[in-house]
């Protein structure tokens, strides 16, 4: 069994590497690069909500905040694209750490709330911050990244930077799954007071967790920033954080995979639907309940139980 | 600066009818809360779907699908026709959003609530198109003279209806059958289905309540603004955030709660920064979640009330 997971895995692999080498429609690739990017966010809050059990609802104000750390030091410092990313991550993991701290004390509908606060404020700050984010009228010329002479400067090319950045997330975020600190959170996540009475650290696990998921949206944020080499406030939003947690849910909270997937098949969604004109984000909403109505593990727990269906049979003959 | 006291009082009505508008939309969150504890993330499109109803039969004029379409009826029966549609709104609200999902824990209801919220912004969007929609007022003038004073009627109007249905909901509450079997459902639903409450229907009817109080809170604020498919979103959000000032769960926090963040929002704006004003609100709420999560009333009076 393992040895044919292996199989697969590299299958899917070499799969995914040739994506662009098919589709050759800019448009098309855009969309594939940003479910990519999307995937690294929607991964990211997994890891606050789905191993922690803290639903933040701020994931677009880290992801903004991303875009901008690196926006602006690229466009107004010149500093190089590669440096700017990983100073995107490392802010949205500081101010990941700022939110978190102090909210340590709450849970559910109230850290819920919070977090909401803090985006909206985050999204005004965009807005009215001129000096330094050029307020509603966005940040332009943010460049693209390069190795060598190599510049990623078509969507084609940034696939591959996207490819690698949601490989390694993934790696990231299932290695926490499978040791000591993914443990610990799911510990906190089924109840807090017995995990302490183990002896677990839940504070500090808890802050992990806020600071992980600020990382991940601040390197998606960065991501976005250098490949649509424009961003305004309006991407932001409230909306947009809670489009990520929908991603999430209906994808599959505690699974890696299921956070991938949800934030790909949602992001194509409206793809999918936009011979619908005018009325396709109508449909997508009422998709949206009908997908948690009737997948209640989500998209991951439907392709479980269809597996188990499809491998029972054969079993049960013999 | 010196102290104008006049120009205090006008921002005072002002603020007071804000946070009437705010406190109706939090009683709103806090009953359904109370009744199947979830949030309520459809709360601001209870408010704009029957403001964009409203202005279809309101105006002599108007664009539905893009055919202009003239429905003008009288006032009164406009009121009474959204009243009564609203009433069908909660209980479709209920059977659709929260009845399949009752068991699931808090999560999926709130994700399908949401869901709601962006079916029912674009479904506006599609009827009534992207234009912001003025809801003619009832009033002949904007402003009247009281001595020295600026007042708007319809502020006055605003704080008057709440004022009005927050005696009704204490008299619902405290001296009626119905709003004693709403109280037990929310404090304990399993001891109020063993002591013969029809715990199913009365969630039904909580859900229409706050349907209409999301309804008459959109007819009052709409003549003040302009009726969008955005409008109810602002609104919510910081109901939410005044129920939580307030203590959440608690009826008493919710008004309080409104009514405070009404009055320090447009007393911010005035005197701080207008560019910051809807910051307010939340800036309020990250500080009284950090220093008292259990909001101004705290969790016992929620048990109570």
């Amino acid at each position: 069994m393992p040895k044919t997971n292996v199989l697969a895995g590299a299958a899917l692999l070499v799969a995914l590497a040739l994506v662009p080498q098919f589709v050759h429609s800019d448009y098309l690739l855009t969309v594939i690069d940003t479910a990519g990017i999307y995937a690294i966010v929607v991964m990211g809050l997994g890891i606050l909500l789905g191993f922690a059990g803290q639903l933040s609802l701020a994931q677009a104000a880290f992801l903004g905040i991303g875009a901008y750390t690196s926006g602006w030091l690229t466009t107004n410092l010149g500093w190089p694209v590669w440096p700017s990313m990983a100073a995107a991550m490392l802010m949205s993991a500081l101010i990941g750490l700022g939110v978190g701290y102090p909210c340590l004390r709450l849970s559910g509908h109230y850290l819920a709330l919070a977090t909401i606060g803090f985006g909206i404020i985050t999204q005004l700050v965009l807005i009215n911050w001129k000096s330094v984010t050029n307020g509603s009228d966005g940040m332009t010329g943010i460049p693209a990244p390069q190795i060598g002479s190599f510049v990623f400067d078509s969507y084609g090319r940034y696939y591959y930077i996207v490819l690698v950045a949601v490989l390694a997330c993934a790696y990231v975020a299932w290695r926490i799954k499978t040791t000591r600190v993914g443990r610990a959170l799911e510990a906190i996540r089924e109840n807090e007071i017995a995990a302490r009475a183990t002896g677990i650290d839940a504070t500090r696990y808890k802050i992990i967790a806020f600071v992980l998921a600020g990382a991940y949206a601040g390197l998606a944020g960065s991501l976005l920033a250098h490949m649509t080499k424009f961003i305004s406030p309006d991407s932001y939003s409230f909306d947009q954080s809670v489009v990520f947690l929908v991603m999430l849910i209906v994808g599959g909270s505690s699974s890696i995979s299921g956070a991938i997937l949800g934030a790909v098949l949602l992001w194509f969604l409206p793809e999918v639907l936009r011979p619908l004109k005018a009325s396709y984000i109508m449909v997508y909403g009422a998709a949206v309940i009908a997908m948690i109505v009737f997948m209640p593990r989500g998209l991951v727990g439907l392709l479980e139980s269809l597996r188990a269906r499809f491998t029972r049979r054969p079993r049960e003959a013999a | 600066m010196h102290f104008d006291p006049v120009a205090n009082l006008q921002l005072l009505v002002s603020g007071l009818a804000f946070g009437s508008i705010y406190a109706l939309v939090a009683l709103g969150f806090v009953l359904i809360y109370n009744a199947v504890g979830v949030v309520n993330f459809a709360q601001g499109e209870f408010v704009m779907f029957p403001s964009y109803v409203a202005v279809t039969f309101l105006l002599p004029a108007i664009a539905v699908f893009g055919t202009v379409v003239h429905w003008q009826l009288p006032v009164v029966g406009v009121y009474l026709l959204v009243l009564v549609l609203m009433v069908g709104f909660g209980l479709l609200f209920n059977r659709i959003a929260y009845h399949p999902l009752r068991d699931r824990g808090w999560m999926p209801v709130v994700i399908s609530t949401i869901g709601v919220s962006i079916f029912l912004r674009n479904a506006a969007q599609l009827i009534w198109g992207s234009q912001p929609i003025v809801m003619p007022s009832l009033f002949a003038v904007d402003t009247i003279s009281v001595g020295p004073l600026h007042i708007r009627p319809q502020d006055l109007l605003i704080i008057g209806v709440t004022a009005v249905l927050i005696a009704f909901q204490f008299f619902l509450f405290e001296r009626t059958t119905l709003g004693k079997q709403m109280r037990a459902t929310a404090q304990d639903r399993a001891t109020a289905r063993l002591v013969g409450v029809r715990v199913g229907r009365i969630v039904a009817i909580t859900f229409v309540y706050s349907a209409l109080l999301g309804t008459i809170s959109g007819l009052l604020v709409a003549p003040l603004f302009t009726v969008t498919k955005e409008m109810g979103a602002l609104i919510a959000l910081k109901a939410f955030a005044a129920s939580i000032v307030g203590g959440f769960g608690s009826i008493p926090g919710a008004i309080v709660g409104g009514l405070a963040i009404g009055v320090i929002e447009t007393f911010g704006g005035f005197y701080i920064s207008s560019a910051y004003v809807d910051a307010i609100a939340f800036v309020i709420l990250i500080g009284v979640l950090l220093l008292r999560p259990q909001g101004l009333f705290g969790e016992r009076v929620a048990e109570k009330a």
